[in-house]
């Protein structure tokens, strides 16, 4: 569903990443792991089009979309949920969700009812964001945020969804919740590119993972084998 | 005494009047600051060349209540082009070659005018009725009145429509946050454009309005870019309707010291606001203090 082929991007200097090719397939959950300053960041950047590879391939179903605008891609139905949340601070909870059905919903038109069912179901799933519907964005705890971040993402009906750092910065307590919320949405059927620290909740999370260091993929494989990997095991879940 | 206060009350409500319409400019400044972080410093220029427009559509024997909407066209196609044409440019690049390259426009806006027009200030006819209203002793004329209403509706009506229209909310996302706002499908750029547009079209309005009371030339527009920058900085870029109380002062300062130091004091108050506003509260009296989450 979504291929890139030898990726090299990155900001002013040496690329951050180098040579990456990875595949997710339909219906599968794959994880990015690595440490900080891996590049990670800079991969999932250059997939949904905020950052443009200097050179490589990207397909998404099938059809090339490298160097498109993010908003084009996120047409398309890749959609990110960015590090950091990067809700919209100014503007109300539902504002925020009703943000990321924007493609969809008319322009001048009673914009409301048109998402009505939509945002019921997303706070259905994060019944916390219905309490605070009218509140503003920048008020919240960040684990609220997080949650509003992937309800505002899940708003644009998206076919692949990539979730960049989505524990970062949060509670430990926070951070199990995040990961059960994205295990339900697995479950629901979306398909999941998870980039993500925490090596073992994204191991145990997906299907199949890749390693990442320094910019190059060293390692890719079914999750469950990398986990029993012993060079693994010492780098990332010591 | 008072005959003397009524005076300088007739002198501060005239002004007050008057300063709605710098505040419509000023409020053009908001818009694309909000949206781009950058404003346009021809902006007076966009406010003259839309007089001029009205002007030669009445001229052609349009109705006023015809020109004013068409010349606010041609003014959103000139906003457009400002921003297309130069900000976006610098902007890519990171750095602040745009207030240069808007001053540059509008020098050019300026060039052409005189060219098309001429020099001279021209009168501006108007539909209003003669006469003036009386309120407690002090007279508003009816172009004043014009002012004053017209400037707070397109104010109310585009405010509305950031608030309650899909459009509004999503140019409102672009300025708090572009990429984000790229990544929930809305193109960042468009809506930067369509703020510039606005910003655009508010200008040849406040032109057309304006222009029935001081004439209408080339000259016309240095002054008012500047006047509206005063009120810009002084209320905050950020500020709201906080604009219309600070063009509400500026203008009734300018009367009044106009009128009590002598007419060549009058353009005093706008540049001793503005380099008090930069100096002591660069956010502004009504604008919020930026302060940064890490």
């Amino acid at each position: 569903m979504l291929k890139a082929e030898n990726l090299c991007a990155g900001y002013g200097g040496d690329d951050a990443i180098r040579e990456i090719s990875i595949e997710v397939s339909e219906g599968s959950c794959v994880a990015l792991v690595g440490a900080n300053g891996a590049g990670k960041s800079t991969l999932v950047k250059s997939l949904c089009g905020l950052l443009a590879p200097r050179s490589g391939k990207i397909f998404f179903d099938e059809k090339e979309i490298t160097g498109l605008p993010a908003s084009e891609i996120a047409r398309r139905g890749l959609c990110l949920c960015p590090e950091g949340r990067r809700v919209f601070g100014p503007l109300t909870v539902e504002e925020n969700l009703l943000l990321g059905a924007y493609p969809r919903l008319p322009s001048f038109g009673p914009f409301r009812k048109a998402a009505s069912e939509e945002l019921k179901h997303i706070f259905d799933l994060f019944p916390k964001l219905e309490t605070r519907r009218s509140q503003q964005a920048g008020s919240l705890s960040g684990g609220e945020q997080q949650m509003l971040a992937i309800g505002r993402v899940l708003m644009a009906r998206p076919r692949l969804m990539l979730l960049d750092e989505p524990s970062m910065g949060l509670a430990p307590v926070v951070v199990k919740e995040v990961f059960m919320a994205i295990r339900s949405l697995r479950n629901s059927g979306i398909t999941i590119l998870l980039s993500e620290q925490f090596a073992r909740s994204a191991l145990v999370i997906s299907d199949k993972a890749y390693i990442i260091e320094r910019g190059k993929v060293v390692l890719e494989g079914a999750s469950t084998d990398l986990a029993k990997n012993p060079a693994v095991i010492e780098a990332y879940l010591g | 005494m008072n005959a003397e206060f009524l005076a300088l009350a007739q002198m501060a409500v005239g002004g007050g009047l008057m300063g709605m319409a710098y505040a419509l400019v000023a409020y053009g400044f908001q818009l694309t600051y909000a949206a781009g972080k950058a404003v346009n410093f021809g902006q007076g220029e966009l406010v003259m060349l839309g007089a001029f427009t009205g002007l030669s559509l009445i001229g052609i024997g349009l109705p006023y209540w015809a020109a004013v909407p068409v010349a606010m066209v041609a003014g959103a196609a000139l906003g457009w082009f400002v921003e297309r044409a130069a900000v976006r440019l610098a902007l890519q690049q990171r750095n602040e070659g745009w207030i240069l390259l808007t001053i540059i426009v509008g020098l050019f806006g300026v060039s052409a005018a005189e060219n098309i027009w001429g020099r001279d200030d021209k009168p501006f006819p108007v539909p209003w009725p003669e006469g003036a209203l009386e309120f407690f002793g002090i007279s508003v004329t009816w172009p004043e009145l014009a002012i004053a209403s017209g400037a707070l509706g397109i104010m109310a009506l585009v405010e509305l429509a950031k608030r309650y229209t899909m459009l509004g909310i999503a140019v409102q996302a672009v300025s708090a946050d572009p990429d984000a706002a790229e990544l929930c499908g809305i193109r960042s750029k468009s809506a930067i454009s369509l703020s510039w547009a606005v910003s655009g079209a508010a200008a040849a309005f406040a032109g057309t309005i304006i222009a029935p009371v001081t004439t209408v030339g080339p000259t016309m527009a240095a002054a008012l870019t500047l006047k509206a920058f005063s009120v810009a900085v002084v209320a905050g870029l950020d500020s709201g309707f906080g604009l219309v109380l600070a063009g509400i002062a500026l203008g009734s300062a300018e009367n009044l010291s106009g009128f009590l130091l002598g007419s060549g004091w009058r353009e005093a108050p706008g540049l001793i606001l503005l380099i008090l506003a930069l100096a002591l509260r660069p956010q502004g009296i009504f604008g919020k203090k930026i302060i940064r989450k890490v």
